[in-house]
């Protein structure tokens, strides 16, 4: 039958010749009229997309898409934690994040993401009452279904709505945004092409009623000005990205009323 | 109960500290000195007791998406024999209080928890059967493993079982049923249902 024929590939992928071959797109130059590529403000979010309740066999789940990232989140339990943990007084939170094949633009495997889905873990831990369920283990799962930039700002936003979803007891919800440095300018919530020219990337996950940041990650080269503007800049979209969540959230429990 | 049609999410002020208490579904911070929501739901404030010491009306959160049901230590949970050994037996939970928990729960009902009396003389195997639904008390969050249940009180111990014919057993004392096809008589540890 057909199976000799190597030269053919068992699937089919699109070809990425010509989008490699191609000059770096001058998306970025320093002067001060350069306009992003969808046409945003350097301060100003994309629009935001929320839906919880979205898969039903899990205990909570939550949906959102920021542009072109979309992400779904799933949460089960609290169910027993496995046998060969060691006995803990209180709850514990399991977190994994993973890439569709489909994810990126270059066809990948679909793999786990460790960095992510322990950073992930780090940004929902402080919020999360873990006493509320003792000896038990939270999951949360993320699938990442585009990757499209901002990709793990929108993870923990996503999974704070899917343990809220799931009746997890929390402190407060968690908003995560982040900020890239590009020459002089700051932009807030990257897209992909951006995040490729950054100089640096400034991420920001906090508890927006609470005034509590849960976890801070800079990268790159950043002077002191530059990190505090950015880290007023990721405080603003985090209280409005809050506000954003709440209305998600209360979104089913008031339609029926009216 | 006041319910008020206020919804609230995780995070939401509900009032302060010196005016209420926290109840379900709502937490107090001793650093702001504040009560807030860690459940989605409705506003609720009940007052509080008229004989009560403390006049502080408790505020909680109401008609929200709890979590499944956990074991917690002095529930009564429904459990399902899985395995008898010479010391103790295993069992699943299936029940917690009157809520079926979504997720799988193992117990163990150890030797000295079977019954209140005579606790050293236990038969494991004279006891419980696999496959007995068995009504227990969580002692306590038990080991790594499973939660630690007991059994020592009339009201608990095997509530339904099956004899080895395939009929429902019926109680015929404190510590033997009997099947209703063969007249077969086996022990268990019987609990009182009803009264």
């Amino acid at each position: 039958m057909a199976g000799k024929r190597g030269a053919t590939p068992a699937t089919y992928s699109p070809s990425l010749t010509t989008a490699k071959g191609k000059k770096k797109p001058p998306i970025f130059t320093d002067d001060a009229n350069w306009v992003r590529s969808d046409g945003r403000h350097f301060h100003q979010c994309r629009p935001a997309f929320l839906r919880i309740a979205t898969v039903n066999s899990a205990s909570g789940s939550a949906y959102a898409e920021f542009g072109n990232t979309k992400v779904i989140v799933s949460v089960f339990g609290p169910r027993e934690s496995k046998k060969a943990m060691m006995y803990s007084d209180v709850g514990r939170l399991n977190c994994n994040v993973s890439y569709t094949t489909f994810a990126t633009p270059s066809r990948g495997q679909g793999s786990d993401n460790k960095d992510f889905s322990s950073m992930l873990h780090k940004a929902l831990e402080g919020a999360i009452i873990l006493e509320s369920f003792p000896k038990t283990t939270v999951d949360v799962f993320a699938l990442v279904l585009e990757s499209g930039g901002s990709d793990l700002p929108v993870i923990i936003s996503c999974a704070s709505l899917a343990l809220a979803d799931a009746g997890i007891m929390l402190y407060d919800l968690v908003a995560a945004v982040s900020v890239s440095c590009l020459g002089k300018n700051l932009v807030i919530d990257p897209i992909s092409e951006e995040e490729v020219y950054q100089e640096g990337s400034f991420m920001i996950s906090c508890m927006p009623s609470r005034n509590e940041v849960t976890q801070l990650t800079v990268t790159g080269e950043w002077s002191t000005p530059k990190i505090s503007e950015a880290m007023d800049l990721c405080l603003d979209a985090c209280s409005k990205l809050g506000n954003i969540m709440r209305s998600c959230l209360k979104e089913p429990l008031s339609a029926p009323e009216e | 109960m006041e319910v008020e049609k206020e919804l609230v999410t995780p995070g939401e002020v509900l009032g302060l500290g010196s005016d209420f208490k926290a109840g379900k579904g709502a937490y107090f911070s001793p650093d702001t000195k504040t009560i807030y929501a860690s459940l989605t739901g409705f506003r609720s404030i009940i007052p509080p007791p008229i004989d009560a010491t403390d006049q502080r009306p408790t505020v909680e959160v109401s008609g929200h998406k709890a979590h499944g049901a956990v074991p917690e230590p002095g529930s009564i949970v429904i459990a399902r024999v899985t395995k008898v050994m010479a010391r103790m037996a295993s069992a699943d939970i299936m029940c917690v209080g009157s809520k079926s928990v979504r997720e799988k729960f193992t117990g163990i009902i150890r030797q000295q928890d079977v019954r209140a009396t005579e606790i050293d003389k236990v038969e494991m195997h004279a006891s419980f059967r696999p496959g007995d639904i068995v009504r227990a008390l969580v002692l306590s969050l038990g080991d790594a493993r499973a939660y630690y249940l007991s059994t020592a009180k009339n009201e608990l111990g095997v509530v339904s079982a099956e004899s080895a014919a395939g009929g429902e057993m019926v109680p015929i004392s404190w510590t033997e049923m009997q099947c209703p096809l063969t007249g077969q008589v086996e022990q268990r540890k019987v609990a009182k249902v009803g009264a």
